[in-house]
């Protein structure tokens, strides 16, 4: 039985951005959230019926001990936070019989060599691709390989690990430093993952990220992002993403009829969509398909209808609520993910008033603190901050965001 | 009223909010009552903290409203950018 006033169980990994964004929002539609971390809260003794430690590595135990939770508390929805929970989210949905997508859906779509196995099969555009044992010959691999190549881990995100190969010598540095990546004490996959990368065609191009929502098995488009920042590796750290897309109608339109076909081929029916792409002169090519919303600090760049952040249209959709509008506003707007020059440790941030000052910028959000070690792809995986800017038109937004990025210094020992 | 509201919303903060964020090294300090909402800072391993939004809606506002009805609100003034030692850091995920 329901609660009548919309209980929704938030799964938010301690690790993720993405709280405050999702906390802000269930507090402005008035939604009454359960919180559950993989690590406890200082408060779970006090407040049992409003935070849970769930063991994400397990979605089956997850699902038992929500499932006792939802007894006494019971739930209307669930909503993972990011990539780290997709998979838990659905086996909890499942359990107590919530909207959401299905477990094999989501696990596929969180495994790259099983979703780029569904999408070739299913014939979506995607890159050659093959699985590579961390136990084999590397030597043995890279002459077989076709160049260039990108070789990554089957279940990272932002980046991590991901890194290009122009021949056989560049593969085997790769292969052995991404091994080392997996080896990690931060770093926990499942099963075949920690044992095994994927090697795949490097696809020219430019890359966009299309955010969406799939309602019922329809997805609908909310924003197509720019990547003006040459990502043509070693490694792809993403910088800069510009909304709207300044690609030709046509080209928006094909990379949103591949979205949906690989939303359809990989079983996505619910909730919300990130999925990014390269787009050449054959057209628009898969990288990723992510059952979960945009990571980061990035989703400051998106408003709906009246104002209506990406997360409360999530938690409206996710409990069933009316959508007002997934129309998103008619200013251009964008963010900068704030690269990592070199590893160090962060002494200091300099220019973030001259920074806030540039026209068009609305915050600039430094998320590393003082004293933090700073890690550089390929081994990291955060950022040292974002900028985000809103302008009459994307040009204007890009142009802020350099020039905002230009005024930052950073101090790293 | 606020003051009356200010005191006990200290004395609920030294009983039993501090002695619980204490366990991830951090603490709460009120900075002010104002037409019921209570404005807050948080310092330690709270400060800039990946959960300091889950901490401080989950937790103390519950806890507040529950223990002190007439509470509206509870709001953060932390800068956590500022934080130095935060318990949980995030990184994209």
């Amino acid at each position: 039985m329901p609660s009548s006033a919309g209980r929704l169980l938030l799964l938010l990994p301690t690790t993720t951005y993405r709280t405050e964004a999702f906390v802000e929002a269930a507090t402005r539609l008035g939604v009454e959230l359960v919180c559950a971390s993989e690590r406890p809260s200082t408060f779970e003794p006090l407040a049992p019926d409003a935070l849970i430690t769930l063991d994400f590595t397990d979605p089956a135990a997850c699902a038992e001990t929500v499932a006792r939770f939802a007894r006494r508390r019971p739930l209307d929805a669930v909503v993972p936070a990011d990539d780290l929970t997709t998979v838990v989210a659905a086996a909890i949905a499942q359990r107590l019989g919530l909207r959401a997508n299905s477990v094999p859906a989501v696990s596929t779509a969180r495994d790259k060599h099983a979703m780029r196995r569904c999408l070739a099969g299913a014939g979506v555009p995607v890159p050659r691709f093959r699985l590579v044992s961390l136990g084999d010959d590397p030597a043995l691999r890279a002459a077989e390989t076709t160049y260039p190549c990108v070789l990554k881990p089957l279940a990272l995100s932002a980046s991590r690990g991901v890194i290009r190969a122009n021949d056989a010598r560049e593969f085997v540095a790769a292969f052995r430093r991404i091994s080392a990546i997996l080896d990690m004490k931060d770093v926990s996959l499942p099963g075949e993952a920690r044992h095994a990368l994927l090697v795949e065609e490097f696809i020219p191009g430019v890359e966009v990220a299309l955010e969406g929502l799939l309602v019922a098995g329809t997805l609908h488009v909310l924003a197509i992002f720019d990547k003006p920042d040459p990502l043509a590796g070693p490694f792809f750290e993403e910088t800069i993403y510009v909304t709207p897309s300044r690609l030709p109608e046509d080209t928006q339109a094909c990379i949103a009829a591949v979205t949906r076909e690989a939303c359809s081929a990989l079983g996505l029916a619910e909730g919300p969509v990130h999925a990014e792409l390269r787009v050449n002169e054959r057209g628009p090519f898969i990288l990723e398909v992510a059952a979960r919303s945009i990571g980061g600090l990035c989703s400051r760049t998106l408003t709906f209808g009246t104002g209506l952040s990406l997360e409360e249209l999530i938690l409206c959709h996710a409990l069933g609520r009316p959508l007002e509008s997934l129309e998103r506003e008619r200013r251009a707007a964008g963010v900068m993910m704030i690269p990592i020059p070199r590893a160090g440790r962060l002494a200091a941030v300099h220019g973030t008033d001259e920074a806030a000052a540039v026209e068009g910028i609305e915050e600039v959000a430094i998320t590393m603190h003082p004293g933090q070690d700073v890690v550089p792809l390929p081994e990291g995986w955060q950022y040292l901050g974002f900028i985000f800017a809103r302008a009459e038109t994307p040009d204007a937004v890009e142009q802020a965001l350099r020039s905002a990025h230009a005024r930052l210094r950073f101090a790293i020992e | 009223m606020s003051e009356d509201l200010k005191t006990k919303v200290q004395e609920l903060i030294d009983s039993m909010i501090n002695p619980a964020v204490a366990g991830h090294g951090g603490f709460v300090e009120l900075v002010d009552v104002q037409d019921n909402r209570v404005y807050l800072q948080m310092g330690g391993g709270c400060q800039g903290c990946g959960a300091a939004d889950v901490t401080l809606k989950q937790g103390i506002e519950r806890l507040i409203k529950e223990e002190i009805p007439e509470v509206a609100e509870v709001l953060d003034a932390t800068d956590h950018s500022a934080g130095t030692n935060p318990y949980y850091t995030a990184g994209k995920a």
